[in-house]
């Protein structure tokens, strides 16, 4: 592009933002819908559209009641539509937490797991499991509720131990995520020995699945995950100064320490509450983030965005394909994540590695 | 300036500043103010504090004692980007994360100007181009900036810098990436924003050189203390680069530019001594080297006879050479002779340089004539034949022709010569013991070193 175009370039760049958003958002409706026809019961495709029509308020009255049976009805929108809807917001809570870690890190292995998020929610899951404690709170189950306490219980930890007065150096606080990782996941390594027949749902939630998502979790995750995701990008120009180093943040008017507490804590928030519902997805947050980077650049204020859109469109996408793999059977659906994400992402760095700089 | 007055005018006040790492204080009781349109050069070894004053400046470090006053305002109690929007720092490496291109790292210097959810405007990048224009990256715009050498992504940083149209520039050792050249058009660049937009400019510097020529002010610390800080030429004097740096420096305005310009003199090591004094006769820079080198083998070194402003006998001066000397384009005054002679007399050898010889200065060779009568061993260097630096229509070269007779040695260079004193020192030692504490009645009548040191000389230069 020639020297005198830089200025108009810039500009252009900021259209091409928005067209970008815009039809990733027109990707992502479509491919939520489509997988809503994927599962172990075969719904024929214009029995879904019927199903969704009917629930509409203004195309509701077009649809002849009769032509959707109540098991389809309840599959659908029961069945497949929270769990859609939970992959879509899992992974766009991920892609979010680990965009923000990699920004505030500098580090490209920086994950939404780097603070003991998903040790501390092993913790807490493996215990509602194999000790079999029951009791409810505000109608979600036992596990949920303790992957998410104990998780943030976690992160709390590790942010204490790394505090130096007001200030939390950021190699200091990935050593001790990575300290009490380590010992938390000994004590989810006891848990599985004396697990004994739990063992199968221990192993199963460690490797995240969403087989058992129901409306009331997706109910109360979702104000969490969009606020938080919200928060976040609230502080998008933030992070493009942080890339600068934190004291060159500082002096270019960014409170360092304040925005880094503060993404630290949304970060955290949205990782917890997504890992309570779905269990441990291992490499989404890694690779979303990066593989954004590569086809739309480090500004963190179309990176973040985009990076909630592909995280969400991915995760519906690798869980459709979790239900009906192999069939009967379902798959985890972080084996799946890592089966497709893996390769591709390997694809992207070859072909993109002398350009890609972290 | 930094000084303790005149704190109206000024808007950037140090009020002592002391900042400790951890237990381990750096900045002990720093105190200057800076005026609008001053250019201020912070000075000193590694590790005196230099960076931390800047840092501590900067809003990075909280000073443990003291305040900064920014228009007598503490800047600790504003907020960052209320500083931001009137201070701008040039760190001194930048590692930036991502790939951002260039101009996206410039832009980033309108952060402080741009409300939470303001995108940059036509207004900020047209700041941001004219910054890279003037800093000369504007046609590295779209390059992502961690593929840009060195020196290009520095010039980016400073151009960020401008894009925040700061009122105070500080910058750490801003030029240490760059080649003299872009040293320059940097400094120059700074220069002119301080003279045409009044900003207070304060740089760590490393190059005297550079402070001098562009500071108006100097600050000179040492073991985060300020040792001096005023005007450039009052800081930057050779007592006060030899208190802070240990180096002898010679300080001197330059002819063509009007600038002070400062040569550091390599530090000096504790002599070893060798008891041996060497006599030099000299002139017009000829024995400038050779003086340094005996100097820091350990000889002890006279000179003579000089004039005074002749580069030899600067030499002298800054060496602590005891020299015969006389007056400015002034021919050897018999006095001045005598006194030659003394230190001949007392020399264990007598070096006579390639000195150009004229009518004034003819007598030297005289000297060097009654060092042979003495039985000292005398060397002459002649790395420039005699006919070529001759002003007396041969009568020179006749004379010197006559120390050869004499027994005189010649030597090709300053090196042969080196040698050959070092091989001999024993000799030279006994040699001068002979001559001074043996009686005179008892002194052999014939010169001891015709078969003794001069034949070692005769086998070294090989001939």
């Amino acid at each position: 592009m020639s020297v005198a175009g830089a200025e108009a370039a810039y500009f252009r760049r900021a259209s091409r933002w928005k067209l970008t958003i815009i039809v990733l958002t027109a990707l992502l409706i479509p491919t939520i819908i489509l997988s809503l026809n994927i599962g172990f019961a075969q719904i024929p495709f214009p029995t879904v559209l019927r199903v969704l029509a009917k629930q509409t308020p203004l195309l509701g009255g077009l649809v002849d009641p009769s032509s959707v049976s109540g098991v389809e009805e309840t599959i659908i929108l029961q069945i497949r539509m929270p769990r859609v809807l939970a992959d879509a917001m899992v992974g766009a809570a991920l892609a979010a937490a680990g965009v923000v870690y990699q920004g505030i890190f500098k580090n490209p292995m920086a994950d939404p797991y780097v603070l003991g998020v998903s040790a501390g929610a092993a913790v807490g899951a493996a215990l509602a499991i194999v000790l079999g404690i029951g009791f409810t709170l505000f109608g979600l189950s036992t596990v949920p509720i303790l992957a998410f306490a104990v998780s943030l219980i976690a992160v709390f930890v590790v942010y204490n131990i790394s505090r130096v007065g007001s200030r939390v150096p950021v190699t200091t606080l990935l050593l001790s995520g990575l300290a009490v990782s380590i010992f938390l996941s000994a004590i989810v390594a006891v848990l599985q020995v004396i697990s004994g027949e739990k063992l199968h749902a221990v192993v199963f939630w460690l490797m995240g699945s969403f087989s058992y998502v129901e409306w009331k979790d997706v109910w109360a995750t979702l104000p969490l995950i969009c606020l938080g995701t919200a928060a976040i990008y609230f502080f998008a120009r933030d992070l493009n100064a942080l890339a600068l180093g934190e004291e060159t943040a500082q002096q270019l008017g960014v409170d360092t320490e304040r925005v880094k507490k503060l993404l630290l804590i949304f970060g955290s928030l949205v990782t917890a509450a997504a890992v309570s519902i779905s269990g441990l997805i291992a490499f989404i947050g890694l690779i979303i983030p990066h593989l954004t980077r590569i086809l739309i650049g480090p500004d963190h204020r179309i990176l973040l965005p985009t990076s909630i859109i592909v995280g969400a469109t991915f995760l519906v996408i690798c869980d459709a394909v979790a239900r009906v793999i192999v069939s009967p059977v379902e798959l985890p659906v972080g084996i799946i994540t890592a089966f497709s994400g893996g390769p591709f992402f390997i694809y992207l760095l070859y072909k993109k590695k002398g350009s890609y700089a972290f | 300036m930094p000084s303790n007055g005149d704190r109206d005018m000024a808007i950037l006040n140090v009020d002592g500043v002391d900042c400790y790492y951890g237990a381990v204080k750096v900045l002990e009781n720093v105190r200057f103010s800076v005026k609008e349109q001053d250019f201020v050069g912070i000075l000193g070894p590694n590790g005196s504090g230099k960076t931390t004053l800047l840092r501590s400046i900067s809003r990075a470090l909280k000073p443990h004692r003291g305040v900064i006053l920014l228009n007598d305002l503490n800047i600790y109690a504003l907020r960052s980007v209320d500083v931001a929007r009137q201070m701008a720092v040039v760190p001194q490496e930048t590692s930036i994360g991502f790939n951002f291109t260039a101009l996206d790292i410039v832009l980033m210097g309108r952060n402080p100007h741009l409300s939470r959810f303001q995108t940059e405007g036509a207004k900020d990048v047209a700041i941001a181009r004219r910054a890279m224009e003037r800093t000369g990256t504007w046609h590295l715009a779209e390059r992502p900036v961690n593929e840009l050498s060195g020196g290009e992504k520095q010039r980016i940083i400073i151009a960020r810098a401008l894009a925040q149209e700061p009122k105070v520039l500080l910058l750490d050792e801003p030029t240490v990436h760059l080649d003299i050249n872009n040293q320059l058009e940097i400094m120059d660049l700074l220069r002119e924003l301080q003279s045409r937009e009044g900003l207070i400019i304060l740089a760590v510097l490393h190059d005297f050189n550079l402070a001098a020529r562009y500071c108006d002010s100097a600050i000179l610390l040492k073991d985060g203390k300020i040792v001096s800080a005023g005007s450039v030429d009052a800081v930057l004097t050779s007592e006060n680069i030899k208190n802070v740096f240990q180096v002898e420096a010679i300080v001197k305005r330059h002819p063509l530019t009007n600038y002070l310009y400062i040569i550091p003199i390599s530090t000096p090591k504790p002599p070893l001594s060798r008891n041996l004094s060497v006599h030099v006769i000299c002139g017009a820079g000829t024995g400038t080297a050779l003086m340094k080198i005996l100097v820091d083998e350990g000889y002890n070194v006279t000179a003579g006879v000089l004039n005074v402003l002749d580069t030899d006998y600067e030499t002298t001066q800054l060496l602590r050479i005891p020299v015969a000397s006389d007056a400015p384009f002034s021919p050897i005054t018999e006095e001045t002779h005598r006194a030659n002679l003394e230190m001949v007399g007392r020399a264990s050898a007598v070096v006579l340089t390639a000195v150009p010889f004229a009518h004034g200065n003819l007598r030297n060779l005289e000297a060097a004539k009654e060092a042979l009568k003495l039985g000292i061993p005398t060397f002459v260097i002649e790395d420039i034949p005699v006919e070529r630096r001759d002003y007396t229509r041969g009568e020179a070269k006749k004379r010197l022709m006559e120390l050869k007779s004499k027994g005189a040695t010649f030597v090709r260079n300053q090196h042969a010569l080196l040698a050959i004193l070092k091989v001999s020192e024993d000799k030279l030692r006994v040699a001068r013991a002979l001559r001074t504490e043996i009686p005179g009645h008892l002194k052999p009548e014939t010169t001891p070193y015709e078969g003794g040191v001069v034949d070692d000389v005769k086998s070294h230069v090989g001939g």
